[in-house]
């Protein structure tokens, strides 16, 4: 007898297999110029598929991210809204403004196969660092750049965060109920859809450079990723008119909205078929209105006028329902339904732990927490939390000698003319006060003396 | 943006000067030319042949659309019906019977039928699998493995075959299963992944309290991008072991699982957000603002930013109270209104582009500052779709393209990110119910 399907898949993508499965990006490395959220999750994203990530900070000083954390608290003195960026990475803390750290990272550059910045645009330029230097010294590098509008350009550069992304892209007007209930698209949308974007782009330049063994340049815009996921440019050229914010109905479907239940609970329906229009009738039990001609096919449905009459009729029938069992109906007639979900049911849905986008991990440093894990389940390379952050500088012995060759000698030198540094006392950068560093094998690594 | 002699304003003492300013500018032009055309160029996946089955799909149906971008040889098999998701469309507007949604993804796609309800369509599609590289299954979970077509038999019949599965809870795990019957939509996906939750003001009268919808398709844009990173990543794994894979995505988790932030809130506070309107939970001000003649956006985050905007506003009286990163967050919303009431106040006083010009002015000096000290407030206009359009920046990177649609122009956002050597391209839509069936089945030996 055939397997049942998901007794099949549950097997490719089992959990406990995952350790002894292999790494796609493996041998992959990558130089990590980033800082913030933009460009620290294109190489997440690397790091998590088994690329080697190399993160550079400025000594003392380090991302300044490290230390933004929603309410300001922190855990064991770090923000886990910074750890979460920066999975399996390794940290070297380098004085780019001396000559001999330039160098550094030359070197580093050199022997990467990926580097990835986001400063403002121009500045590795100017600092030496850029695409045109190091493309002569390692062609076959793939270099990222992010930056709000791109490298080149009138506005190149203008500043840009998330938010103001949001705002040079036209979304910012988009979300609540006109003018003035607008809302921002939060955890920073700006800079995440940018990200996943900008992994793609270096993705896409791997596969290429395994057919030539050519490098290339990558330009990723913020705004231009978010122009890319907007039909307004589209339907303002059909129609002539703007396409205006439209609270919580989505205007490409109807019925649609976010509604309350008996229960106080609010679910969301959004209909975009005809066949899944039927199949909310009848879990309605209103197939009398299936031969309505307002509602009978979807362009008609949609128009505004009749859209706005079949979202009354859901709203009334949801208030006479429990949450739960909307969404038993919407499995048994094959509607889309969905709750609305809260942080607190997220980080304990038992699916996206069996998904592993919310994994348990124990932290050689940090110990136990619970992590947002991968976005993207793979059966035979899947991702994973190897380690989590570290303070700044931690891997220079490592890095210096495993990727540079460099001796402990020439190393503590670097050290005493202050072109390398380490993590300064701040929260955010220190490491967690239990943490004994004197017995930590990375940060007094010699080569030649692992187990 | 020019500042008023029309030379470049920057924001970093680092850029400033003779030989960077000669720098920057030949970068500039270099660039223009590198990336600003895709002649004669190559494109990563031109060896790469895609089948997209989905059906009602949107995730899907992008991802094969950012694929076809890269180059892939993309084939969209429909029922004799064709895809529902043809008729998605913005109050039941179209362009000849297709509404914008389809119109944008159908990117260098072939547009073919097959019926799979009869034993030559699955065997069509079979001959159509042993010569593809990716197949996209945005189809109810499970259903092609019951018609013989799903990852397993897939395998088998072309080794070394990337699987993307797209579907709302994926093809594995509890809720796959005990969900496979509910189809994806952006708003129900945008809602399992809790982002509404995050949106709207508690204190607006209902329904304006209700949790709000992002007004754009943030989960199924980010359920796309996220495939197909997926997808490339198990490509490359490919092209070094020969190896292919299946890959799962769950496009409603796809916000909460790469943005991560819900987890780690639930997970540490025990408890859920509560929606904040327009402040942010770790900086202030990070928001939209009503100025004198329209909306600003305002982001002054760090302790250096606010003095910097409170020398702007001539408001020092404030500093005292509100010195510190820890002053200003949302933990007491209430006190954090009181900061707000007297920004509000200053804001309203000024238009639009004296906020850009003071804070532009102010951040430029400031950045000369050798101890960066000082700051970098920054204020924009909170631009519409249709402001946005008038930025000449846009149109001198191409930003946007006429897209030929069989015939009608239509305005679409160019492909993004930028690459030098391997653009991404939009070549055609051509998007017909079965448009391309007569080139496809006799290039892949299909039983007509």
């Amino acid at each position: 007898m055939k397997q049942d399907y998901f007794t099949y898949t549950d097997g490719l993508f089992d959990r406990s297999k995952i350790s002894e499965k292999p790494e796609a990006l493996k041998g992959i490395r990558v130089l990590d110029l980033t800082h913030i959220i933009f460009g620290s999750v294109i190489s997440k994203w690397l790091a998590l598929f088994g690329a080697e990530v190399i993160k550079v900070e400025e000594p003392y000083e380090g991302d300044a991210w490290r230390m933004a954390s929603y309410w300001a608290k922190y855990w064991k003195d770090s923000s886990p809204f910074f750890q979460c960026l920066h999975p399996n990475k390794q940290f070297v803390g380098i004085d780019l403004k001396t000559p001999k750290g330039k160098e550094l990272v030359l070197e580093l550059a050199q022997k990467a196969d990926v580097v990835v910045e986001n400063f403002r645009a121009g500045l590795t330029e100017a600092w030496g660092i850029g695409y045109t230097t190091i493309s002569k010294i390692n062609p076959k590098v793939i270099y990222v750049s992010c930056s709000g509008y791109g490298q080149w350009g009138p506005l190149r550069f203008f500043p840009s965060w998330d938010l103001i992304a949001q705002s040079m892209s036209g979304v910012a007007q988009l979300t609540g109920f006109g003018e003035k209930q607008t809302y921002k698209l939060p955890d920073y949308y700006g800079d995440f859809m940018p990200g996943i974007f900008g992994a793609m782009g270096a993705l896409g330049a791997l596969n290429q450079r395994e057919k030539t063994g050519k490098g290339q340049f990558i330009d990723v815009s913020q705004v231009e990723v978010l122009f890319r996921m907007m039909h307004h440019w589209s339907y303002m050229d059909v129609t002539g008119e703007d396409l205006p914010c439209t609270g919580n109905v989505d205007p490409t479907m109807a019925p649609s909205g976010i509604f309350k239940t008996q229960d106080e609970q609010f679910i969301s329906i959004a209909i975009a078929t005809d066949e899944q229009f039927t199949a909310l009738l009848k879990a309605m039990d209103r197939m009398d209105l299936s031969q309505d001609p307002r509602f009978r096919e979807t362009f008609e449905r949609l128009k505004p006028d009749r859209a706005d009459a079949i979202c009354e009729i859901v709203e009334a029938w949801v208030k006479k329902k429990q949450g739960s069992d909307i969404i038993a109906l919407a499995q048994e007639w094959g509607f889309p339904a969905a709750p609305v979900m809260d942080d607190l049911q997220i980080a304990n849905d038992e699916w996206r732990r069996e998904r592993g986008s919310v994994v348990e991990f124990e932290d050689d440093m940090y110990g136990k927490g619970t992590w947002p894990g991968t976005a993207a389940a793979l059966e035979k390379t899947p991702g994973r939390i190897k380690s989590l952050q570290r303070p700044i500088g931690y891997h220079n012995h490592y890095v210096l000698q495993k990727v540079l060759n460099l001796s402990k000698e020439q190393i503590r030198e670097l050290e005493k003319n202050h072109v390398i540094g380490y993590w300064g006392n701040s929260i955010g950068q220190r490491p967690p006060a239990y943490y004994d560093m004197s017995k930590d094998p990375i940060v007094n690594f010699t080569e030649g003396e692992e187990k | 943006m020019k500042a008023e002699k029309g030379k470049d304003q920057v924001f970093s003492r680092h850029l400033t000067g003779k030989s960077a300013s000669e720098h920057l500018s030949n970068f500039n032009k270099l660039l223009a030319g590198l990336m600003g055309s895709s002649e004669g160029k190559p494109e990563v996946l031109d060896d790469t042949t895609v089948i997209e089955i989905s059906h009602a799909n949107f995730p899907a149906l992008i991802s094969a659309s950012i694929l076809g971008e890269f180059g892939a040889e993309v084939i969209k098999v429909e029922p004799p019906d064709g895809d529902p998701a043809r008729k998605v469309s913005h109050y039941g507007i179209n362009v000849e019977g297709i509404g914008i949604p389809f119109l944008m993804e159908s990117r260098n796609k072939q547009h073919i039928t097959l019926d799979l309800k009869t034993g030559k369509g699955i065997e069509n599609l079979k001959k159509l699998i042993t010569q593809s590289d990716i197949v996209i299954d945005g189809m109810k979970p499970g259903f092609l493995d019951s018609l013989g077509v799903g990852y397993q038999q897939c395998a088998e019949l072309k080794p070394g075959l990337v699987y993307l599965a797209v579907s709302p809870y994926g093809h594995f795990a509890s809720k796959g299963k005990a969900f496979s019957n509910i189809p994806d939509t952006d708003l129900t996906a945008q809602s399992e992944a809790g982002y509404p939750a995050l949106i709207g003001n508690p204190e607006a009268p209902e329904p304006y309290n209700y949790p709000v919808k992002a007004g754009v398709w943030a989960a199924s844009y980010m359920s796309a991008a996220l495939a197909v990173s997926g997808a490339l990543t198990a490509l490359f794994y490919k092209r070094r072991t020969g190896e292919g894979q299946m890959v799962d995505i769950a496009s409603y988790d796809a916000i909460s699982s790469w943005q991560g932030y819900s987890t780690i809130w639930g997970a540490n506070f025990r408890m859920p957000r509560a929606r904040v309107g327009n402040f942010d939970w770790s900086i202030f001000p990070y928001g939209y603002y009503e100025a004198k003649d329209g909306f600003v956006t305002i982001a002054a985050g760090s302790d250096q930013d606010f003095r910097g905007l409170l020398k702007i506003f001539k408001r020092w009286d404030l500093e005292e109270d509100w010195e510190f990163v820890f002053d200003r967050i949302t933990d007491d919303v209430d006190k954090l209104k009181e900061l707000e009431t007297e920004f509000k106040k200053e804001i309203v006083q000024h238009t639009r582009k004296e906020l850009v010009q003071k804070t532009l002015a102010y951040s430029q000096k400031a950045a000369r500052d050798k101890l960066r000290g000082k700051g970098f407030p920054i204020a924009v206009e909170t631009l519409t779709p249709k402001e946005v359009l008038n930025e000449e920046h846009w149109k001198v990177r191409k930003s946007f393209v006429e897209a030929d649609a069989g015939g009608t122009k239509i305005k679409m956002p160019s492909p993004a990110p930028k690459l030098s050597d391997t653009p991404l391209r939009l070549k055609k839509i051509e998007c017909g119910l079965g448009a391309h069936n007569k080139q496809v089945y006799k290039k892949f030996g299909l039983n007509e």
